[in-house]
């Protein structure tokens, strides 16, 4: 139970450039925050900041209104899910459970009932004698987990601790790892590289690019409203489409003229649309026209790509029929909106756009 | 037939079988005849005074070189893991005394302890030590042992770093989190985790102690002073080849044979046991 604040945070490993930039971000009592982006952004980097196994270079961390920068890991109160597990090969799953309470000086029996009670919130109780490399992939998830949990830390560090799963267990342990952290109401910083993953577990969400914040919010927030092109293409999968268009050239779906606006726009823009907000259509009726290059059916939709010739861009679409249009022919599009503008910079574009044609608009 | 079961057979049997077959005889001074004995041999080694000495000394060396070299190897290997990026020098500067031949190892060590003209020599009699280990037996033990310890030590070091780097790092990393210093991170994860390595050095080490560091004694003390530094493989070589006591050294040699095959079947028994294998 903590609040945890991260001030101008910086990574500079010597000799090179910073890997991290003044990451700012401010973790409320019980929040589950997920920090995601693509490999190499830096996200692993923060977390070990946060953990201690990495020095600040500048700015402050903060947990509860103390400055930590300068605490060894072991007297931050943290606890850590790491990727792959890190459970003692050599010790059975109790000592595993069992091991930071002893560094501790707790008393056996106090440690016989804390072990019981963690496996019993995991469900490991029945492996508690097993060593680590007797156990499936879940069960070690679940035995790190009750790692992190035994000792009710003040925050909870998850590095991308599903990677190493199937699919299907993968959803099941996310519902698990949201449902324990809701119930014991435990701060935690959760990084992942899946836009899933983090939609579905977040509280808020901080997306990472290149060692920067682009943008901190609840998930719909920055589904709706993605401040840079780079979230708007890496929230929502399948990912956002775009389309680039010099200013001068606007097509006729999309309003010419920005209603308020500070200066000119300049340059090129680029129209985001997401694959459900694009419809197949005949020729006539549709504001585009494509050729269709692939379909994958996925059941209740599919999702169909479609070659643009002027633009040279591959749009997807969700395509909810039953039957399933046909590789090579050429169809029409229809942009239903909401558009996404973002400029030459990936800015999203602080103007009210609408549409000409029709009266959906979209707030910014 | 396979030729490496060929060499096995030219180079280990057949010497094996006739050092067990020598043990049995009684050979004149000449080696033109010889008598068969029965376990006069056997007997009369293990009943003489200076065999019970030789064994005693060989206890000694034995224990002090496996535990030095493998502990100084340890801490040496413990520290180049630290400095990841600069252990490929490390490792190699380590590696060197390994490649000087123990002859040439002796040579250097009873060169720099030489109680006249060594370098180390002179420090200790600055600090008020008189060395002196060709008269001083203790000495002379001492001297043999660092060199037979120097030696080895860069073999057990490469093993060593070997299993510290094979430990993954965020096995070290969570056990910090999980409240342990580094101190307690290294016996409580380190330690049990390089068991295997540190197992196999042991059985290593000993056979070393054992059979290997005959030219180390030979070129520094030459077993001496008055069989001060006089280990079993020294005693046998002494007794055969220099005494030509061709039987007596043949029985020997089957004892140590036969006593390095049992210690190493009670490291496998009991010793083994504690390792944890992953």
């Amino acid at each position: 139970m903590a609040r945890l604040e991260l001030r101008r945070l910086r990574k500079r490993y010597s000799g090179s450039t910073d890997v991290l930039h003044d990451i700012d971000l401010s973790i409320d009592d019980g929040e589950m925050i997920v920090v995601v982006g693509p490999s190499g952004c830096g996200k692993s980097t923060l977390l070990r900041m946060v953990a201690g196994l990495e020095a600040i270079s500048s700015g402050e961390l903060v947990i509860d209104g103390e400055c930590v920068n300068d605490q060894e890991p072991a007297e931050r109160d943290i606890a850590m899910v790491f990727q792959n597990y890190a459970l003692y090969p050599h010790m059975s799953v109790f000592d595993n459970l069992a091991y930071s309470l002893k560094n501790r000086g707790t008393p056996k029996a106090e440690i016989a009932q804390r072990v019981e009670a963690t496996a019993q919130l995991l469900d490991i109780g029945a492996l508690l004698e097993r060593k680590p490399r007797q156990l499936s992939g879940g069960q070690r998830q679940r035995v790190a987990m009750g790692r992190a949990v035994i000792r009710k830390p003040r925050v909870f560090l998850f590095d991308e601790p599903l990677s190493n799963l199937d699919a299907s267990l993968r959803v099941q342990m996310r519902q698990e790892i949201r449902a324990l952290q809701q119930r014991l109401n435990i701060t935690s910083l959760y990084v992942t590289h899946d836009q899933t993953e983090a939609m579905t577990m977040a509280d808020r969400l901080v997306v990472m690019n290149a060692g920067r914040v682009e943008q901190v919010g609840t998930p719909m927030a920055l589904f709706r409203k993605p401040a840079t092109r780079f979230v708007a293409g890496f929230i929502g999968s399948p990912a956002m489409n775009f389309l680039t268009f010099s200013v001068n050239t606007l097509p006729d779906w999309l309003p010419r003229v920005p209603a308020e606006t500070n200066e000119p726009l300049k340059g090129e823009l680029s129209v985001g649309i997401r694959p459900e907000h694009i419809a197949l259509t005949t020729l006539e009726d549709g504001h585009i026209e494509g050729c269709i290059e692939l379909v994958e059916p996925l059941g209740s939709e599919s999702l169909v790509h479609v070659r643009i010739g002027g633009h040279d861009a591959r749009l997807v679409v969700r395509h909810g029929g039953m039957e399933l249009p046909e590789v090579g022919q050429v169809t029409g599009l229809n942009f239903q909106g909401p558009f996404h503008l973002f400029d030459r910079h990936g800015q999203r574009l602080s103007t009210r756009l609408r549409l000409a044609d029709t009266n959906c608009s979209m707030e910014s | 037939m396979a030729p490496q079961l060929l060499i096995v057979l030219v180079f280990f049997f057949w010497p094996a079988i006739t050092a067990l077959r020598q043990s049995l005889y009684v050979q004149d001074a000449f080696g033109l005849g010889e008598t068969f004995a029965g376990l006069a041999n056997f007997t009369r080694v293990l009943a003489s005074q200076s065999y019970h000495e030789a064994l005693f000394n060989t206890a000694i060396f034995s224990v002090s070189v496996a535990l030095g070299a493998m502990g100084i190897a340890l801490l040496l290997a413990t520290m180049a893991d630290r400095v990841l990026r600069a252990s490929r020098v490390y490792r190699t500067l380590l590696i060197w005394p390994y490649a000087v031949a123990p002859a040439a190892a002796g040579v250097l060590w009873m060169f720099m302890f030489d109680p006249t003209l060594g370098v180390l020599s002179r420090a200790l009699a600055a600090l008020g030590v008189h060395w002196d280990f060709r008269l001083n037996g203790h000495q002379a033990m001492a001297l043999v042992i660092i060199a037979a310890i120097w030696q080895q030590m860069s073999y057990n070091f490469v093993f060593f770093l070997a299993g510290l780097q094979g430990i993954p790092a965020s096995l070290l990393e969570a056990a910090a989190i999980d409240g342990a210093g580094p101190w307690r991170r290294f016996w409580t994860i380190t330690f049990p985790l390089i068991s295997p390595t540190s197992f196999f050095l042991l059985v290593m080490n000993t056979i070393y102690a054992f059979f290997d560091t005959f030219g180390t004694i030979d070129t520094t003390t030459s077993g001496g002073p008055g069989g001060a530094t006089r280990t079993l493989v020294y005693k046998l070589y002494q007794d055969g080849i220099v005494g030509l006591d061709l039987g007596g050294s043949a029985a020997q040699s089957v004892l140590l044979m036969l006593m390095v095959g049992l210690l190493t079947l009670v490291q496998f028994r009991y010793v083994e046991r504690r390792v944890q294998y992953h």
